[in-house]
């Protein structure tokens, strides 16, 4: 009785038991080391296997630079693109009434819905050699299946819906009304678009790149379709890491997939610590 | 500014917001613009701002039809009813705002930008504030930062949504009287919106009484309070007891009783209504020529007076009346007795 005043146990007013916090604690951590950490962890241990001279080599083979190369091209053109288009179909749909409007938003998610093997077999259908705008397009010496333009369009369809989702919840709550005020003291549209609207999204829009760029890097699916796997030409690194695994190049295909998953862990690092440097602002962005 | 607008109307779909205003504000003026919601008065607010462009109608601010100015170009500071202070900036960055955006050659330095920030924050109260974000401010200091930021562009005529809707009560109070004080020092041209009928009568030189996309009165508070132009405004300013009636010269005839009748002469009968005030109506032990027989159903204190319910004998319709504590202890009045009551104001209107 007497240490109960020592050594309060901490309780809270819906009283769960403690039993039931301990097995939702243990559950959720058990599941994310299982899943998430134990993975993470065995690429970089297989990785590393051999030692960190083949590991190297594998990174500064020819071929493997090609397709780091190339990845980071692909992503290049791809997030821009789907950063001004996020954009302005977050911007229509948060801020204007317009026919037709529900039928955009359920099209955008259609990228999340459709597998992305799916995607990719839809620009064959299209641009391939025997398919709809196939031929017209090659009768001006312009090709889009097995080069990096096919690879530039599936990755753009693929992760098309990140940089939008995040922001049309974001712009839907915020509304219209800062950027009335805006106007009303003198801003021009642009203006308010730089000094009010965007720094508004910010974060989700920052979040959504990023978002968008992991994926862009690391998709697989509908790549893999388009792309014809020619070593050192259309070969991103996720295809690299499955030729150089079917050839039980062990250390190789690790090596390379240590890389996209260091891009996945370095992601998530600058969006910490841009959070934490900007903490102030990002809390008067997300909450009023 | 002197502001004029001639049969401005707006629709939204099929939902007529304005039909035909006609106003004029005058120099110096504080107006408010008063009636429930829906009545159309936030968006005659966001015509006035350049947020909203009528249909129809003509709008001229200082001699000038300002109807095809953007609001960007019409300098009229505006208070939104939620503030909408842009989050992302602090206190001293929202103020500053409307001088910073302004075009390079007519834009400030940075110093005379800083000066005139903290020129604005001491006149709103909170120059020690300038580093914080709306979010780390009260609901009573966002608004008068709202109201820097819109002062800071010397705007010509300050328009306020619903000004002190979203603030308690004690707050509300001391801001009214700031924000009067303020409008008369600065000389300003002010009009703000309300569906509170005290705050309008209190704070404005002229109300504006609106109701389904009308201007149903405009006049001085004393004006539409004590001489309501229609039955509308008289039972919005203020509660109203409604009495059918009968109207004849300059007297209505109410049950078997016939009164003088404030607002209204006629050369012919007409049937109307009749509005009494509660505070219009005394309260009597015997009946009298001109007294309707009422039983006292129920009595409760109403802060500083005595409300009573009274069931009228002649018709079983009901009266509110409101006496003093000092009428009901002299009277004995008590639930349940016969009583008289006498109308000593009463206004009627035709029925329409």
């Amino acid at each position: 009785m007497s240490n109960s005043a020592v050594n309060p146990v901490r309780r809270n007013a819906r009283g769960e038991p403690t039993w039931l916090r301990v097995l939702l604690i243990a559950t959720s951590l058990g599941f994310i080391g299982f899943m998430l950490v134990l993975p993470l962890v065995s690429v970089f241990v297989e990785a590393l296997a051999k030692g960190l001279t083949p590991y190297f080599a594998a990174i500064i083979d020819p071929d493997a630079l090609s397709a780091i190369r190339l990845t980071l091209f692909v992503a290049a053109i791809a997030v821009p693109c789907n950063l001004v288009f996020g954009l302005c179909a977050a911007w229509a749909i948060a801020k204007f009434d317009f026919y037709g409007k529900s039928v955009l938003i359920t099209l955008i998610d259609l990228p999340f819905s459709v597998s992305p093997v799916i995607s990719g077999l839809i620009y064959v259908l299209l641009f391939g050699a025997h398919g709809w705008l196939g031929p017209t397009l090659d009768h001006y010496g312009i090709k889009i299946i097995f080069t990096t333009s096919g690879l530039v369009l599936a990755t753009i369809f693929v992760t098309f819906p990140f940089i939008a989702r995040e922001l049309i919840p974001l712009m839907q709550e915020q509304g219209n009304e800062e950027e009335e005020a805006a106007i009303s003291l003198g801003a021009s549209g642009f203006q308010t678009f730089l000094r009010v609207t965007l720094p508004n999204v910010a974060w989700g829009l920052l979040y959504g790149v990023l978002l968008c760029n992991a994926r862009a890097m690391g998709e697989f699916g509908a790549v893999s379709v388009v792309s014809g796997h020619i070593r050192g030409l259309t070969n991103t690194m996720p295809l690299h890491v499955e030729i150089l695994y079917n050839e039980y190049d062990f250390v190789g295909a690790f090596a390379v997939a240590s890389l996209l998953a260091l891009l996945a862990l370095v992601t998530l690092v600058v969006k910490s610590l841009l959070e934490w440097k900007f903490g102030d602002r990002l809390a008067a962005g997300i909450k009023h | 500014m002197t502001i004029t607008l001639s049969d401005i109307t707006k629709t939204f779909g099929n939902y007529q917001a304005l039909r035909g205003i006609d106003l004029q504000i005058k120099k110096g003026e504080f107006l408010a613009l008063l009636g429930p919601s829906g009545s159309g008065k936030t968006t005659l607010l966001r015509v006035l701002a350049g947020l909203d462009f009528p249909d129809e109608g003509r709008l001229i601010f200082d001699g000038s039809d300002v109807q095809h100015t953007s609001a960007r170009e019409r300098r009229v500071g505006f208070v939104f009813q939620h503030y909408a202070l842009f989050r992302h900036m602090t206190v001293a960055e929202n103020v500053a705002f409307g001088i910073k955006v302004r075009p390079r050659r007519e834009r400030p330095s940075k110093a005379e930008i800083s000066d005139r920030v903290s020129e604005l924050l001491r006149l709103v109260q909170l120059e020690k504030f300038g580093n914080r974000y709306p979010t780390q401010l009260s609901g009573g200091q966002r608004q008068r930062i709202a109201l820097a930021r819109a002062l800071a562009i010397e705007p010509k005529v300050l328009l306020l949504d619903e000004p002190f809707g979203a603030l308690d009560a004690k707050v509300r109070k001391d801001l009214r009287r700031w924000l009067r004080q303020l409008h008369d020092e600065m000389g300003l041209t002010s009009i703000f919106v309300t569906h509170d009928q005290e705050e309008a009568l209190e704070l404005a030189d002229q109300v504006a009484v609106m109701s389904e996309g009308r201007i149903e009165q405009i006049g001085t508070p004393d004006q539409v309070y004590h001489n309501p132009a229609t039955p509308f405004v008289f039972e919005f300013l203020g509660h109203a007891n409604r009495l059918s009636c009968v109207i004849e010269g300059d007297e209505v005839k109410i049950g078997d009783i016939t009164v003088p009748v404030q607002n209204i002469s006629t050369t012919r009968q007409i049937a109307g209504i009749a509005f009494v005030r509660p505070h219009d109506i005394a309260l009597h032990h015997l009946a009298g020529a001109k007294t309707l027989p009422v039983r006292i159903r129920h009595m409760f204190t109403a802060g500083p007076g005595v409300r009573l319910e009274l069931e009228r004998q002649d018709t079983n319709g009901f009266l509110i009346a409101d006496l003093s504590h000092e009428q009901v202890q002299k009277g004995a009045f008590a639930v349940g007795q016969a009583a008289a009551a006498e109308l000593t104001l009463v206004s009627a209107f035709p029925k329409s």
